[in-house]
């Protein structure tokens, strides 16, 4: 019987992982653009991207545009695949196929 | 564990993101898009003030410039599976509907020079618009408001009809590209 991801399945995490999952691979979300598509709040999504991060579901990168500091967010291969099954399970619960 | 409620709601709302992800990368590319037109139509009309003469020769390359510039913004902006195919369809539509343009302007309308001048940003702000049914409310704002400032132009800008394309057509995509990448 398939599991749910906890770290996926807190609504804001799911949120976040959805909107990263809906890119091509390797492509990243600047954190203001992912701050709206979530609609969350600076803190909050900064403390659970912290936790994607350490699951290894996300990878951050921190740099400088000009002068101004930019946080990419992006999907690893590991959180993309967590997020496929978190995907699969949900459906199989909706399907009548878990209890 | 959840239950099937639940469940689905997880899913409802992986969809929301993923709809609302989907919409802002359209934007983003189609809003360098619609700046670099604006850009480009702002300077062809700029130069069709100042040299009349070459007023032809001018919207060809202008024209040309633009295509370039979109097809090369597009490719750039990288695209999910499948887009490549959808890029087609969407080049082939355009390319059906300039044809129909020409039909009408020249075959059937005879237009006058300032007909002219009017009917192709608004028939190209009809494409915005339909556009605007599948890909986002911004691109049929955009298509109305601009078009709404030409036809008023056209009425009573007189003579200074060019420049007042410049700033209504030009400035206003570039206006309403902006504002596509904030939303």
């Amino acid at each position: 019987m398939a599991e749910l991801d906890e770290i996926i399945h807190q609504p804001l995490r799911l949120r976040i992982m959805a909107a990263l999952n809906a890119l091509p691979v390797s492509t990243g979300l600047e954190f203001a653009r992912l701050k709206k598509l979530t609609g969350a709040t600076d803190g909050n999504l900064g403390a659970h991207i912290e936790t994607l991060a350490k699951a290894g579901y996300v990878a951050v990168d921190k740099a400088f545009v000009g002068k101004k500091p930019q946080t990419t967010v992006t999907a690893t291969a590991a959180g993309r695949g967590a997020f496929a099954r978190h995907v699969a399970t949900l459906q199989q619960i909706i399907a009548g196929k878990q209890p | 564990m959840i239950d099937s409620q639940q469940a689905s709601a997880a899913l409802d709302d992986i969809n929301d993101v993923v709809r609302r992800v989907r919409q802002s990368r359209i934007y983003q590319t189609a809003s360098l898009i619609i700046i670099m037109w604006g850009l480009l139509v702002f300077l062809g009309y700029i130069a069709n003030y100042t040299w009349p003469p070459l007023g032809y020769a001018i919207w060809i390359v202008t024209d040309l410039v633009g295509i370039a510039g979109s097809i090369g913004i597009a490719a750039f902006s990288g695209v999910g599976p499948g887009a490549g195919a959808f890029a087609i369809r969407l080049l082939m539509a355009f390319v059906l509907f300039i044809a129909f343009g020409i039909f009408c302007s020249v075959v059937l309308g005879h237009f006058g020079p300032r007909q002219m001048l009017v009917f192709w940003p608004i028939f190209t702000m009809l494409f915005y618009a339909l556009a605007g049914l599948w890909f986002g409310y911004a691109f049929i704002v955009i298509a109305l408001g601009t078009s709404a400032l030409i036809v008023i132009g056209y009425f009573y800008a007189g003579p200074a009809l060019l420049l007042w394309m410049a700033v209504v057509h030009g400035g206003g995509l570039v206006v309403g590209g902006l504002w596509m990448r904030r939303i």
